[in-house]
C-alpha cells in the first residue's frame, strides 16, 4: 500500500480514538491535518482521477469527512458542520456509482436537513429534498426531518417539540434542542404580529416556557423592544418599529404606463 | 473513467472557508480549474474570493490566483471592467500561456460588442492557424487595450495628458505592441496602435514591415473604416503621408488621396507639378491618373484649389490663367446672348497661341498643364463620359412606350412620372428621341408638369457643358422682353441648366443669378414660399460641407418664418452645410434635433445623415434609431430611418440587418423610410439580403410604402440582369403589371414608373455609386441622393438622382487623353453582365398590346442577336413614321444610331444562343464594366497598352508600349466632338431642325407649344 495512504489511515485511527475520548482539541487538530493530506490525493473530488487505490482512498476520505461532520455536531459548530458536509457531499452524489453506500449516509443527510430547519433555511431544505431519491425519502432519518418540517410549517409546534422523543439517533439531540429555540422564535414573531399585548402568564404558555423567569430572561436577550408593564407584555413598539410596507401603487402605475408607452413605440 | 464527474463547486467553496491556508489554496487552485463549468455557483461566493485577494497575509501567488478566479467570473457575468481590474491584479499569471488561452476562451464566449473594432482589425489579418493562435493571444489583452484606448482617447479630448492611465495597463499594451512588431504581425500591431492612439508605435510598425506599400494602404483602409473621430483620423493620415514621403518610391496616388481627405491642395498641387515637369512620360501619365482619381470624388472646392495652385509657365502665366478664372464676371453680365462655349474655345486658342512663343520646355509643361487643368475642372471626364453614354446607349424605348400607352391622359402624376422616367433612363445620353416623338402628348403638361418636363431635358443632357445653354435657349427667359413662354417652363429651364452644369458651375452661376434677377417680376407668379424653399435648398447646395456660420443664421430665419415650405428648405439647406463634418456638426445637430418644430427636427435627421455619411458611426446610428422609434412626428421618423441609409452606405451589408425590424413596423412611414434606407445604402449593389427585405414591401398595404419599395428596389437592382439574380426578372414583370393595372393606386403606379426609369438609368450604362473606387465619398452623388429623397414634398426633386449616377465604364486614355482602341479580357461568362434583354420578349404581358410591327421585328431580334440593333432601328423608323412631326429628324437619327450599333457589336455579339457559353469575353476599350464584373477584368499580356495603375473601371491612363505605330482611336462619333460653333449657334434658333439633321449630334427637341 502506498505510504501516504497508510499514514492517513494511521492518523485517522488516532482521530477516531480522540473522538471516542471526546478529546475535542486533539480531534480538531488531527482533522485539519487529515484534510490537508487529503488534498494530495488526485482520486478525490473534484479531480476524480482513476488512480490504482482510488476506491480505497475515496472510502477513507468519505469516512474522514463523515467523522468530521459528527465531530462538528458534537462540538456544536454549525459552520464547521456546513463546511464538512459540503465537502462530504460529492462522495454521496458524484462518487455513488463507485463506492458501496455508507451506513451513515442517511443519518448525515437527515442531520443536514435538520440543520437547515434549525437555521430556518426552508428553501435550501427543499432543494436538498428534491435531490434525494424516493428510496432515501423512505428512510426513517429523512422521514423524521420531513415530518418535522411539515409540522413546523403547519404551526403544530407542539408536535415539533414532542418529536424530540422519537429521534432516530442520539446525535440528533443537539439539533432538536436548537429546533425548540427556532420554534420559540417563530412563535414570538407571530405573537408580535397577532397581539397588541399578552399577559405574562399567557406569554409564558405561548412561548413554551416553564417559568416566568425564563420568559423574562428570553425577552431581555432576544426582544428588548418588548415592553413589560403591569404584568402585561406589550408588543406595540415592535410593531411601530417594523417598517410598514405600503404597496408602491403610484410607482407601479407609472411603471405600467411607461411600459404601455414603450410598447406603443416599439418599432 | 469519465463516469465520475464533479457536479458542484459546493465542496470547493466550502473548503475556502477552512482555516488552514493550504486548504484554501487547494480550493482556489481547483476553482480556477473548474470556473468555466461552475461560474454561476462561484459567482455567489465572489465576495469571499475577493477577500482572499485582499488578504495581506496570503502569499502573493495565491492572491493572484484569487484575482484570476474573480476576473474570470466577472468575465462570464459580462462585467468586463471589473474583470479587467482583477485580471490586472492577476499580473504575471495572466501571461502564462495556459491560463491565457483559457482566458481567451472566456472572452470568446462573451459577446464582443465593444471589442468589435479590435476584432475586426484582427479579422483583416487573415487566418492561418498560427495566426489565429496569435490572434487569441492578442485578444486576451484586447479588453486591456480597449480600456487603454478609451482612457487615451479621453485624455486627448480633455487635453489632460495620459496621467490617469494605469501604468500596468500601459505596460501590457506596450508589451503587446512590441511583441506584434517583433513577430512581424504588423497589421495587428497597427490595429492596436491606431486603437490606442500610439502614433509612434504605428509609425514603427509601418516602417519595419517588409511590404511598406501594402501596409500603408492597409492602414489607410483601417483608418477610414475604424477610426471614428475625424480629428484623429486626420492625425493618422498626416502620419501616413509623412511615411509615404520618406519612401524612396512614393506612391503618389495614395498620397494624393490622403491629402484630399486632409484638404491640403498645396501638397497635391506640388506633387502634380513635380510629375508634370518630369522628363518621363510615365510620370505625366501618373499625374493625369491622379487627377482623374481626384475628380472621381467630386470634391469641387478642393479641385479648384488644386487647379489654382498649379504654377504656370513663367512670363505668360498670368495672362493665360487670369482670363479663365475671372472671365465669368465681366463677360457673363450680358447674359442673354453671350455663349460660354464660344469663350471657352477662345480661351484655349489664346493660350495655345501664347504657348507657342515660349521655350520648348515650358511649352511642353504648358501643354500638359492645360490637359491637367481640363481634367481637374472635370471637363475632360464629363466629355468622355458623355461620349461613352451616348455611344453605348442601350435604353429601351419600348418600355417607355408601354408606360405611355397605359397611363391615363388625365392623370397628371403618372404623366409627369413618365417624363421623369424618360429623363432618368436617358440621363446623360443626350438622346431625347422619346420627347421629340411625343410632342403632342408632352404638351399636355401643365403648370408644374411643364416645369418638370423642361427640367427633364437638363437630366438628359447632363454634362453637355458646351451646348447646355443653347439647347435650353428656347425655354429660357428671354432677356428684357419677358413675353415668351410660361414661367413654369422658364423655371424648369433654369433648373435644367443647373442640372447640366451640376458641380461644374463656374461660368453658369453668374448667368443663373442674372436671370433670376431679370425674371424677378415673373417669379411672383410662383408661390413665393416655393421660391423660399428653393432658396433654402440652393443655399445649402452652394455651401455643401462648409459648416459656415451661415448655418446658424439660416436657423434663426427658419424660426422666424411661418412658412412650412421655407422652413423645410432652410432645414435641408442647413443639413447640407454640415456635410461630412462628423463631430464638428454635433452642436448644430443637437440644436436641430431638440427643436420644437418637427420640420427642423426633420432637418436635423438630414444633418445627422450628411454629417456622418458613410461612416457607419455607432453614435449616429444609435441616435437615428432612437428618433425612428420615439419621435412624435411621422415625418421625422421616416427621415430618421431613411437617414440610416446615408450613414451606412459604406457598409451596405449592414443596412438590411439594421432596418429589418423597422421594415416590419406598424407605422407605414417607418416602413417607407426603411425601404429607402436600403435603397440608398445598397444602391447598385444588387445585395441579395436587400432584395429579400424589399420584396415583401413592394406589395405592402399602404400605397406610398409600395412606391418607396419599388423605387428602392430599382436602386438596388440598377444594372443587374436576370442571370445575376432571377428576382430582377420577376421585379421587371411586377413593375409592368402595376403600370398596366387600371386599379392600382396612383402612388404606387408612379413608383413603378420611376422604378422602370431607374432600373435602366442612363441608357443602362450607369449605376448609383456613392463611393469612389478609393472608398472616398462622392460629394455630388451623396448630396444628389439626399435632395432626391425630398421628392416626397416636391416631385421635380426626383431629377437630383441623376447626380448620383456614375457611368460603369472602363475608359482607357493615352497620353493625349484620347481613347485608343484596344482589347482586354473579362474573365466571366458574358451572359452574367450583358444588357438586359429588350422588353419585346414574348413572355412579357405587354407584348400583346404593342403594335404588330414591333412584335414581329422583336421576334426576329430575339432569334438573331447580332442584327438586333439594326432591326430595332427599323422598328423605331416605323414608329417614327407614325408621328407626323419631326419625321425627318428621326430618320437621320437612325443613321447615327446604326453606326453605334455596328461599333457596339464587338461587345454584344459573342453570345449566340447555340453552343456552350464561353467563359470569358473580350471587351474593346471604352467598354461597359458593371461593378460586379470588375473583379474579372484583366489586361491581355500581348496588349499594346499597359495601365499606369491597374483599376478595373473608370478612367485609366495607358502606357503605349509601341509608341511608333499609329493609334486607332474610338469614341469619335460622340455627340459633341464634331460640333462647330456655327452649328451651335444655329441650334438656338427655332425651326432649325432640318439644318441640324446634317449634323451627327442629336438635336434639341423642337420647341413645343403648350396647348393647355
Amino acid at each position: 500500500m502506498d505510504p501516504q495512504l497508510t499514514e492517513v489511515s494511521q492518523l485517522f485511527e488516532r482521530f477516531k480514538a480522540a473522538c471516542v475520548r471526546e478529546d475535542v482539541d486533539t480531534g480538531s487538530n488531527l482533522l485539519s491535518k487529515l484534510k490537508v493530506m487529503l488534498t494530495g490525493f488526485r482520486s478525490l473530488p473534484p479531480l476524480f482521477e482513476d488512480t490504482p487505490n482510488a476506491i480505497h482512498e475515496l472510502t477513507l476520505a468519505r469516512d474522514i469527512y463523515e467523522h468530521a461532520v459528527l465531530l462538528s455536531v458534537k462540538i456544536g459548530d454549525q459552520d464547521a458542520f456546513e463546511r464538512d458536509f459540503f465537502q462530504l457531499k460529492p462522495y454521496y452524489t458524484d462518487a455513488s456509482g463507485r463506492l458501496p453506500p455508507s451506513s451513515q449516509e442517511y443519518m448525515i443527510l437527515g442531520l443536514n436537513l435538520l440543520r437547515l430547519l434549525v437555521q430556518n433555511r426552508i428553501a435550501e431544505f427543499h432543494t436538498e429534498l428534491e435531490l434525494l431519491s424516493p428510496t432515501a425519502l423512505e428512510n426513517p432519518c429523512i422521514k423524521h426531518a420531513v415530518e418535522l418540517e411539515q409540522s413546523f410549517m403547519e404551526g403544530a409546534y407542539n408536535r415539533v417539540l414532542s418529536a424530540k422523543q422519537t429521534v432516530p439517533y442520539k446525535t440528533y439531540d443537539y439539533f432538536m434542542d436548537l429546533l425548540a429555540k427556532t420554534v420559540r422564535d417563530e412563535i414570538a414573531g407571530c405573537s408580535e404580529k397577532a397581539y397588541d399585548y399578552l399577559s405574562i402568564s399567557d406569554a409564558r404558555q405561548t412561548l413554551l416556557f416553564s417559568s416566568d423567569d425564563e420568559l423574562l430572561q428570553y425577552i431581555n436577550e432576544e426582544h428588548p423592544e418588548w415592553e413589560i408593564k403591569n404584568g402585561v407584555v406589550i408588543f406595540q413598539k415592535a410593531k411601530e418599529s417594523a417598517p410598514c410596507k405600503e404597496i408602491p401603487s403610484l410607482q407601479l402605475i407609472n411603471q405600467t404606463l411607461s411600459y404601455a408607452r414603450e410598447l406603443e413605440r416599439i418599432v | 473513467m469519465a463516469a465520475t464527474m464533479v457536479s458542484s463547486a459546493g465542496a470547493l467553496l466550502a473548503m475556502l472557508n477552512e482555516s488552514h491556508p493550504q486548504l484554501k489554496q487547494h480550493a482556489l487552485y481547483n476553482l480556477n480549474k473548474f470556473v468555466d463549468q461552475f461560474w454561476p455557483e462561484i459567482s455567489t461566493s465572489v465576495p469571499l474570493i475577493e477577500s482572499l485577494y485582499e488578504d495581506e497575509e496570503f502569499d502573493r501567488h495565491q492572491r493572484q490566483l484569487a484575482a484570476l478566479v474573480v476576473s474570470k467570473v466577472f468575465c462570464y457575468l459580462g462585467d468586463l471592467n471589473d474583470s479587467l481590474s482583477y485580471a490586472l491584479g492577476a499580473g504575471s499569471l495572466l501571461m502564462s500561456l495556459r491560463i491565457l488561452i483559457m482566458f481567451i476562451l472566456f472572452l470568446m464566449c462573451l459577446n464582443f460588442d465593444h471589442l468589435r473594432s479590435v476584432v475586426d482589425i484582427f479579422k483583416f489579418a487573415g487566418a492561418s492557424l498560427v495566426c489565429l493562435t496569435f490572434l487569441f493571444l492578442f485578444l486576451t489583452s484586447a479588453k486591456a487595450i480597449d480600456e487603454y484606448a478609451s482612457l487615451k482617447a479621453k485624455a486627448t479630448e480633455s487635453n489632460a495628458e495620459a496621467a490617469n492611465v494605469d501604468p500596468r495597463l500601459e505596460a501590457i499594451v506596450e508589451r503587446m505592441l512590441d511583441k506584434c512588431i517583433m513577430d512581424g504581425k504588423h497589421q495587428q500591431a497597427m490595429g492596436i496602435a491606431i486603437e490606442c492612439r500610439r502614433l509612434d508605435k504605428l509609425e514603427e510598425a509601418i516602417t519595419r514591415s517588409d511590404n511598406v506599400h501594402g501596409t500603408l494602404s492597409y492602414c489607410i483602409n483601417v483608418s477610414h473604416a475604424f477610426v471614428s473621430r475625424r480629428e484623429y483620423r486626420c492625425e493618422v493620415l498626416h502620419l501616413l503621408v509623412n511615411v509615404y514621403q520618406k519612401l524612396p518610391y512614393p506612391d503618389y496616388l495614395s498620397i494624393c488621396q490622403c491629402l484630399m481627405f486632409l484638404d491640403e491642395p498645396e501638397g497635391v498641387a506640388s506633387i502634380l507639378e513635380k510629375l508634370l515637369r518630369s522628363e518621363n512620360k510615365d510620370d505625366v501619365l501618373l499625374a493625369f491618373q491622379i487627377a482623374f482619381d481626384l475628380v472621381e470624388n467630386e470634391h469641387q472646392a478642393f479641385l479648384l484649389n488644386v487647379r489654382d495652385r498649379l504654377s504656370v509657365p513663367k512670363s505668360q502665366s498670368s495672362e493665360m490663367v487670369q482670363p479663365k478664372s475671372s472671365d465669368p464676371d465681366p463677360a457673363q453680365n450680358n447674359s442673354s446672348t453671350a455663349s460660354e462655349d464660344v469663350q471657352m474655345t477662345e480661351g484655349t486658342s489664346a493660350s495655345i497661341a501664347i504657348v507657342q512663343e515660349t521655350d520648348p520646355n515650358d511649352a511642353i509643361y504648358a501643354e500638359r498643364l492645360t490637359k491637367i487643368k481640363g481634367i481637374l475642372s472635370g471637363e475632360t471626364s464629363i466629355q468622355l463620359t458623355l461620349q461613352f453614354l451616348y455611344s453605348h446607349n442601350k435604353s429601351d424605348l419600348l418600355i417607355l412606350k408601354t408606360i405611355k400607352q397605359s397611363v391615363e391622359m388625365r392623370n397628371s402624376v403618372c404623366h409627369s412620372a413618365t417624363i421623369y422616367a424618360n429623363a432618368i433612363m436617358h440621363a446623360g445620353t443626350t438622346v431625347d428621341t422619346f420627347l421629340r416623338e411625343n410632342l403632342d402628348w408632352l404638351s399636355r403638361a401643365t403648370n408644374w408638369a411643364k416645369f418638370s418636363a423642361t427640367a427633364g431635358l437638363g437630366v438628359i443632357h447632363r454634362g453637355h457643358l458646351q451646348q447646355g445653354r443653347s439647347l435650353m435657349r428656347p425655354y429660357l427667359p428671354q432677356g428684357g422682353s419677358g413675353g415668351g413662354g410660361s414661367p413654369y417652363s422658364e423655371g424648369g429651364a433654369l433648373y435644367a441648366l443647373g442640372l447640366i452644369h451640376a458641380n461644374h458651375g463656374k461660368g453658369i452661376k453668374q448667368f443663373l443669378r442674372d436671370s433670376l434677377r431679370s425674371t424677378n417680376v415673373e417669379r411672383f407668379i410662383y408661390d413665393s414660399a416655393v421660391a423660399g424653399e428653393a432658396a433654402g435648398i440652393s443655399m445649402g447646395l452652394l455651401m455643401v460641407g462648409s459648416a459656415s456660420e451661415k448655418a446658424s443664421e439660416m436657423l434663426t430665419y427658419a424660426h422666424e418664418t411661418q412658412h412650412e415650405k421655407i422652413i423645410r428648405g432652410l432645414a435641408l439647406g442647413i443639413a447640407l452645410t454640415v456635410y461630412g463634418r462628423e463631430e464638428e456638426a454635433d452642436t448644430l445637430i443637437e440644436q436641430m434635433t431638440r427643436d420644437q418644430d418637427p420640420i427642423l427636427r426633420y432637418g436635423g435627421m438630414y444633418a445627422l445623415a450628411l454629417a456622418y455619411r458613410g461612416t457607419a458611426n455607432n453614435k449616429a446610428i444609435r441616435q437615428l434609431l432612437h428618433f425612428a422609434v420615439s419621435d412624435v412626428s411621422d415625418d421625422v421618423r421616416r427621415t430618421a430611418v431613411l437617414a440610416l441609409g446615408f450613414v451606412l452606405y459604406s457598409e451596405p451589408e449592414q443596412t438590411p440587418r439594421i432596418v429589418s425590424l423597422l421594415s416590419e413596423s406598424y407605422n407605414p412611414h417607418v416602413r417607407y423610410g426603411a425601404a429607402l434606407a436600403v435603397g440608398i445604402s445598397c444602391a447598385g449593389t444588387g445585395l441579395s439580403e436587400a432584395i429579400s427585405l424589399l420584396e415583401p414591401l413592394t406589395s405592402d398595404v399602404v400605397d406610398f410604402v409600395r412606391q418607396g419599395a419599388l423605387i428602392a428596389m430599382a436602386m438596388v437592382m440598377v444594372q443587374m440582369n436576370e442571370a445575376g439574380d432571377s428576382r430582377v426578372g420577376t421585379f421587371r414583370r411586377q413593375l409592368e403589371k402595376i403600370i398596366l393595372d387600371k386599379h392600382e393606386d396612383t402612388m404606387s403606379k408612379m413608383g413603378a414608373i420611376l422604378a422602370s426609369g431607374i432600373l435602366d438609368a442612363g441608357g443602362r450604362n450607369v449605376t448609383i455609386r456613392l463611393l469612389s473606387k478609393t472608398k472616398h465619398d462622392k460629394v455630388t452623388a451623396v448630396v444628389g441622393l439626399a435632395v432626391f429623397s425630398q421628392f416626397w414634398y416636391w416631385y421635380p426633386l426626383i431629377y437630383f438622382i441623376s447626380l448620383s449616377f456614375s457611368p460603369t465604364a472602363f475608359i482607357g486614355l493615352n497620353y493625349d487623353l484620347k481613347v485608343p482602341k484596344f482589347e482586354f479580357l473579362s474573365n466571366a461568362k458574358p451572359s452574367l453582365f450583358e444588357y438586359p434583354k429588350p422588353t419585346t420578349v414574348p413572355t412579357t404581358t405587354s407584348a400583346v398590346k404593342l403594335p404588330t410591327a414591333v412584335l414581329s421585328t422583336s421576334a426576329k431580334a430575339k432569334a438573331r442577336a447580332k442584327k438586333e440593333a439594326e432591326q430595332k432601328a427599323n422598328a423605331e423608323k416605323a414608329a417614327g413614321a407614325e408621328s407626323s412631326s419631326a419625321a425627318t429628324n428621326t430618320g437621320k437619327e437612325k443613321s447615327s444610331s446604326e453606326k453605334d450599333a455596328d461599333s457596339m457589336q464587338v461587345d454584344s455579339q459573342p453570345e449566340k444562343k447555340a453552343g456552350p457559353e464561353p467563359s470569358f469575353e473580350i471587351l474593346t476599350n471604352p467598354a461597359r464594366v458593371v461593378p460586379a464584373q470588375e473583379k474579372f477584368i484583366k489586361f491581355m499580356e500581348d496588349s499594346r497598352y499597359a495601365p499606369v495603375k491597374f483599376v478595373p473601371s473608370g478612367f485609366v491612363l495607358l502606357r503605349d508600349l509601341q509608341p511608333t505605330e499609329p493609334e486607332v482611336l474610338s469614341l469619335t462619333d460622340a455627340p459633341s466632338s464634331t460640333v462647330s460653333p456655327a452649328g451651335d449657334s444655329a441650334t438656338g434658333q427655332q425651326g432649325s431642325a432640318s439644318a441640324m439633321a446634317v449634323d451627327e449630334e442629336p438635336q434639341p427637341p423642337q420647341p413645343f407649344e403648350y396647348t393647355s
